[in-house]
């Protein structure tokens, strides 16, 4: 069955592709659904928080109904019901609902998570930080819960806390190149001299990581740059992150050309990389 | 202070970057290809990030490169837009006030124009939208009699099409580009695809 195996990819993957699960799990429930054995009820829990994302909320009521029917007493259901009533923007019903879970088990990660969720959602992120700083007090090690709290700092400004939540993912994944990645981001955005160093090693670390990472080779590109133009380095320095800079302006350009072969689409953007690259090696030298 | 005009063309994409990332926030520029002085022609627009906004490198790499293309395609950045991931909450973040700050040391008249989510539907008489300008290094809201969009209904009608033929997959943010440097920021097959809906063959106004 292809569409079983589509929706079970998607599962695996946690991909977010609302619109293409309803359509899939939608047709697969009213024409087939007799004949997927056990597999329907996960099958309706994901095509229910699909329809959610989509506001179908016809859909939605018609899968949680019959989880409701099959699971009555079930936890992971009352944390469907839950979200339905936070996709209604029923935020105060939902709260309570994830408070009776927690009642009965205050172990109960999701309806942890979805009450953090409401906050933020409500537009309430100084609440919603402090509920997740409490949540990996208990749960140190969730890694989901210490990259959404990383991304709550990072709307919020305030980098150094970001950061944090950055080395503990990097400790806990030493091959994520997006996570190397992404702290160096912040590490050039709390800037300084000092920032700025580190967050060329650590774009450095993504590439060696992930050689194809095109954020972290412009990463390496800018961050080496600007510490070469800065007056407060020593020769050494200066000539170390020149020879870095040229580099990764090198990998650019060859990145760029063999994009650029075959289609006619990205010369634009083919064009102002040169310009680009060209431009910031004359303000360096 | 001044009258700006906003092209379909650059209302269309602003609007489609933002129900592309309806979870996200979403920024871009806003391009004008006519010449400095007088009212401003908003003809264009880059649609740039769809995360962390807030981050330094790849907004100002962002920034220098459609700069270059500007002054390859004889175009000005002459303002701002966002969207905010949360719909109830329109007002401008640090980070849309510090762009736009950046934006008006080049342009005078830079604008900063926020996309109002809350307000989106198919069906708006009026734009969506909350347009902001500098006086006396601050943002102030734009007097709604200076702001011109000609042709709001087939603007509308035109970036509706669009979403339904699911035509707005087609668009190409900084982001994605950056996933995918094949995939082209400058958007020429949206443009043209805006430009097929918008001519008097098929039918609209």
């Amino acid at each position: 069955f292809k569409m079983r195996d589509k929706l079970r990819k998607w599962r695996e993957d946690n991909c977010r592709n609302s619109e293409q699960i309803v359509d899939v799990g939608e047709e697969l429930i009213s024409d087939h659904g007799s004949k997927l054995g056990d597999d329907v009820w996960i099958i309706y829990e994901q095509v229910m928080i699909a329809a959610l994302d989509c506001s179908r909320d016809d859909l939605a009521m018609t899968c949680l109904q019959e989880l409701r029917k099959q699971f009555p007493d079930s936890h992971r259901v009352k944390r469907l019901s839950g979200m339905r009533l936070e996709a209604l923007e029923r935020y105060d019903e939902a709260t309570k609902y994830y408070e009776a879970i927690l009642q009965d088990d205050p172990t109960n990660t999701a309806a942890r998570k979805r009450k953090i969720s409401i906050l933020k959602a409500q537009g309430k992120p100084a609440e919603a930080i402090r509920e997740l700083n409490e949540y990996l007090e208990q749960f140190v090690g969730d890694q989901e819960a210490w990259h959404e709290l990383s991304e709550l700092y990072i709307n919020e400004h305030d980098y150094g806390k970001a950061a944090f939540c950055l080395e503990e993912l990097m400790m806990t994944n030493p091959h994520n190149h997006l996570y190397c990645e992404q702290y160096a981001e912040v590490k050039y955005t709390q800037g300084g001299l000092d920032n700025l160093e580190l967050s060329r090693k650590y774009f450095a670390q993504a590439l060696r990581l992930n050689n194809r990472n095109m954020r972290a080779l412009f990463g390496l590109y800018m961050s080496a740059s600007h510490i070469a133009a800065s007056p407060k380095v020593g020769a050494k320095v200066k000539k170390d992150n020149i020879k870095y800079a040229a580099w990764a302006a090198n990998q650019i350009n060859r990145a760029y050309k063999l994009a650029g072969r075959g289609t006619k689409e990205n010369k634009c953007s083919v064009k102002a990389v040169e310009e680009m690259l060209e431009s910031m090696q004359i303000t360096m030298s | 202070m001044g009258e700006i005009e906003l092209s379909c063309r650059a209302y269309v994409k602003m609007h489609l970057h933002a129900c592309l990332f309806p979870r996200c926030s979403v920024n871009g520029l806003l391009l004008s290809s006519g010449a400095p002085g007088g009212a401003v022609c908003v003809t264009d627009c880059v649609p740039l990030l769809h995360s962390h906004l807030s981050l330094a490198p790849i907004t100002q790499l962002a920034l220098t490169q459609v700069d270059v293309w500007c002054s390859q395609t004889q175009q000005r950045i002459v303002g701002y837009y966002q969207a905010n991931a949360c719909a109830s909450d329109s007002s401008p973040t640090p980070c849309a006030l510090k762009i736009a700050d950046k934006i008006s040391e080049q342009c005078s008249n830079a604008v900063l124009l926020m996309i109002d989510g809350g307000k989106m539907s198919p069906h708006d008489r009026v734009p969506p939208i909350v347009m902001y300008e500098r006086k006396d290094s601050k943002w102030i809201l734009k007097d709604k009699h200076t702001i011109m969009l000609r042709q709001w209904e087939e603007t509308r009608l035109i970036a509706n099409q669009m979403l339904d033929s699911g035509d707005h997959a087609l668009l190409v943010d900084f982001d994605s580009h950056l996933d995918d440097i094949t995939k082209d920021w400058t958007n020429q097959k949206v443009n043209n695809k805006i430009l097929e809906l918008a001519s008097p063959a098929n039918g609209n106004v």
